[in-house]
């Protein structure tokens, strides 16, 4: 009995531990809005800042956090003071569309930044149209994802834009004539395949299509196969960690290619992990921190010395969606709908990523730089 | 329909969207977990794949609605019925196995069903399913809900309800009493599957999106987690288990990066404390409390004397 006693005592420790987690959570969510002031507007994030995909989330939201302190400083919005509000979604779109309904609903956000992966832009938007508030995503690349929805923007290069640029790229620049492609089996994969196929197709011949996995290891069964249609360049759509082991693999195996890719490589752990494989890929990108112009190299300081690493592209997309979103304010003022209006007139903003407009679907037009490997580090060639 | 609606909004108003928001999902996963108890908890047969069902159901009742047009009840019915026929043939194979085995068995099953919405085109493969019109409201979920409580309870107070449990406790000894343990196992898997099925459409239509990567292994034992949370072979465990595995890690919020620190602690001292689950195996609510208030006010009286 005394044995019982004890372990409900400690059941009922734990709940209450919960209970009073749940009650500070509560208090936390029902301090008033004060937005309504006109002097404080909230920007809020949504990303993966937990599982797999943390590492772009939390990119992402240090690039936020900057572009917020800078222009908090600054004084340049006048008496306006921003502040940040950031959820996390662990990157499952259920989450997301929770992470969305909560920052609307209970903080009271005027303009969300976010979401970070595709499928949780997908989740959030339509969540954010009926509430009327402006969303930029800074790194969510499906196709048409912000076509027929006023209010979601993105600020990154779509998979079809970068893709079919390369393959022009490499017909016109490099005169490579026969492709191989290697794509990863998800949205971002199979969108950049469809855009460099059809391109490829158009321009010169494409010899084999081949499919991977997320996290797969071995890629020699299909690296064989491609192998046999002897092609002069292989373009990875996928990410660093798999196409840097592509490309040990196809050395291995004594395919002799041209590697080429998209800003999913654009890591420098590709080079970490591929070494002397990697060597000479071309792949685009939305970012080139080494970029010598102030902009960038203050950017890149600041993120240094605040997190002690080197930005990558999300952070600098993020950084940018943020200072459209605060010249939005700056120009029409610091209402949701006039946070619209204002993201949807950005035009030739000189971003760190190039300069940026907004077209009519909400979709981003800029620069795709290109990046070569070349002596362990990335270059930029365009 | 519009009366639903206007009961939505109406409540919707008075709770904000957010809330509103939680409850449905509550609502979802309630369905989800009751549904996997009938497998798990009654019939004692391990499956950890039940999110393949729910997916299903989702992407079935999602599809007729966007290219046949059909209305919500239908829709809901066909991705139910649709999950169901899966189970069922799911079922005949692998229900002779026992144990580890059915549950290697469910959790390949599970890794098909996702593999095939992941390549196959009409269900929008990776880039996932858009599109799909929001029909899912309050009064949608608590019909739901209350239906899959309903019919799940009438099955286990019947003889089918004995039936599987005489299963659970020891399936030599139900055959040898006559009872078809095959038949039944099957019969739970396929009720089991519909009511996964249910859950699965009610939630496509609530969020307009689905992507295979969300009916993966994981969420089958989160699932999995809340009926053993909330207590094996006790529905009203299930609600309780979905209900907190819902709400917490919303709650939780607030504490940004110690979230799913605290999550699994709190799982793993609920299995150390009380491997039984929130309420045990009893099958009703209110005596549960009762007794608990009973003994509360017993040990008050005498501490005083």
């Amino acid at each position: 009995m005394t044995k019982r006693n004890k372990k409900m005592f400690m059941l009922v420790g734990v709940f209450m531990c919960l209970a009073m987690l749940l009650a500070i959570a509560g208090c936390d969510s029902k301090k008033p809005a004060n937005g309504e002031e006109g002097t404080v507007v909230k920007i809020g994030t949504v990303g993966p800042l937990t599982g797999g995909a943390a590492n772009y989330g939390i990119n992402v939201q240090r690039g936020v956090e900057i572009a917020v302190e800078e222009a908090n400083a600054s004084g340049e919005l006048g008496d306006i003071t921003l502040e940040l509000i950031s959820e996390d979604t662990g990157g499952d779109w259920s989450a997301a569309a929770n992470a969305f309904t909560k920052l609307i609903e209970i903080d009271g956000v005027d303009v969300i930044v976010g979401a970070v992966l595709s499928s949780e832009t997908q989740a959030g938007g339509p969540i954010a149209m009926e509430a009327k508030i402006p969303t930029i995503s800074p790194s969510s690349t499906a196709k048409d994802l912000t076509k027929g929805n006023p209010y979601l923007f993105r600020n990154c290069l779509s998979d079809e834009v970068q893709a079919a640029q390369l393959a022009e790229y490499a017909v016109k620049e490099l005169g490579l004539k026969k492709f191989a492609i290697f794509y990863t089996n998800n949205d971002y994969g199979v969108s950049l395949k469809d855009a460099f196929e059809a391109k490829a197709r158009e321009l010169a011949e494409v010899v084999a299509v081949e499919v991977f996995m997320d996290g797969d290891e071995s890629f020699k069964p299909q690296l064989t196969k491609i192998k046999e249609s002897n092609p002069d360049s292989l373009y990875i759509a996928g990410y660093y960690t798999e196409a840097a082991k592509i490309a040990q693999q196809a050395k291995e195996m004594g395919l002799n290619v041209q590697l080429l890719g998209a800003d999913g490589l654009c890591n420098v752990a590709y080079i970490d992990i591929g070494g002397e494989a990697v060597e000479g890929t071309y792949a685009t990108s939305g970012f080139y921190p080494d970029d010598p112009t102030p902009a960038v190299q203050n950017f890149v300081t600041a993120y240094k010395n605040k997190y002690g690493e080197e930005p990558d592209m999300f952070a600098a997309q993020a950084y940018d969606a943020a200072w459209i979103v605060i010249n939005a304010i700056k120009s029409k003022g610091p209402n949701p709908e006039q946070i619209r209006e204002g993201i949807a007139a950005t035009k030739d903003f000189p971003g760190i990523t190039g300069k940026t407009s907004i077209d009519e679907e909400g979709d981003t037009i800029k620069d795709v730089i290109i990046l070569k490997v070349e002596g362990g580090k990335f270059t930029r060639v365009r | 329909m519009a009366v639903f609606d206007s009961i939505h909004l109406f409540l919707q108003e008075l709770i904000g969207a957010y809330y509103m928001q939680l409850i449905i999902l509550v609502g979802i996963n309630t369905i989800m977990a009751t549904s996997l108890n009938l497998i798990i908890g009654y019939t004692g047969q391990l499956s950890i794949g039940h999110a393949a069902f729910m997916s299903l159901g989702a992407y079935c009742s999602a599809l007729v609605t966007l290219h046949l047009g059909f209305p919500f009840l239908l829709s809901l019915l066909c991705g139910a019925l649709f999950a169901a026929i899966f189970g069922v043939i799911i079922g005949i194979p692998t229900l002779k196995l026992k144990g580890d085995y059915l549950a290697i068995a469910t959790l390949g099953f599970g890794e098909i069903v996702r593999i095939v919405c992941l390549n196959l085109e009409i269900t929008g493969g990776a880039m996932g399913l858009r599109g799909i019109p929001k029909k899912t409201n309050f009064v949608w979920v608590l019909l739901a809900v209350l239906f899959t409580v309903f019919i799940l309870n009438r099955i286990i107070k019947s003889r089918i309800g004995r039936a599987l449990v005489a299963i659970r406790e020891d399936e030599t000894a139900a055959d040898s009493m006559g009872i078809n343990s095959t038949y039944y196992k099957i019969l739970c898997f396929g009720v089991g599957a519909f009511f996964a099925g249910l859950g699965g459409g009610l939630l496509a239509h609530y969020i307009r999106f689905l992507h295979p990567k969300t009916f993966d292994f994981m969420k089958s034992i989160e699932q999995l987690c809340m009926v053993v949370l909330g207590g094996l072979g006790n529905i009203w465990g299930s609600f309780v288990g979905a209900t907190i595995l819902t709400v917490a890690p919303e709650m939780l919020r607030s504490v940004a990066d110690l979230r799913l620190l605290i999550y699994g602690l709190v799982l793993i001292l609920m299995m150390r404390l009380r491997p039984q689950g929130i309420l045990g195996e009893q099958t009703r609510l209110a005596p549960f409390f009762s007794q608990k208030i009973r003994n509360l006010l017993q040990k008050r009286t005498r501490t005083n004397t």
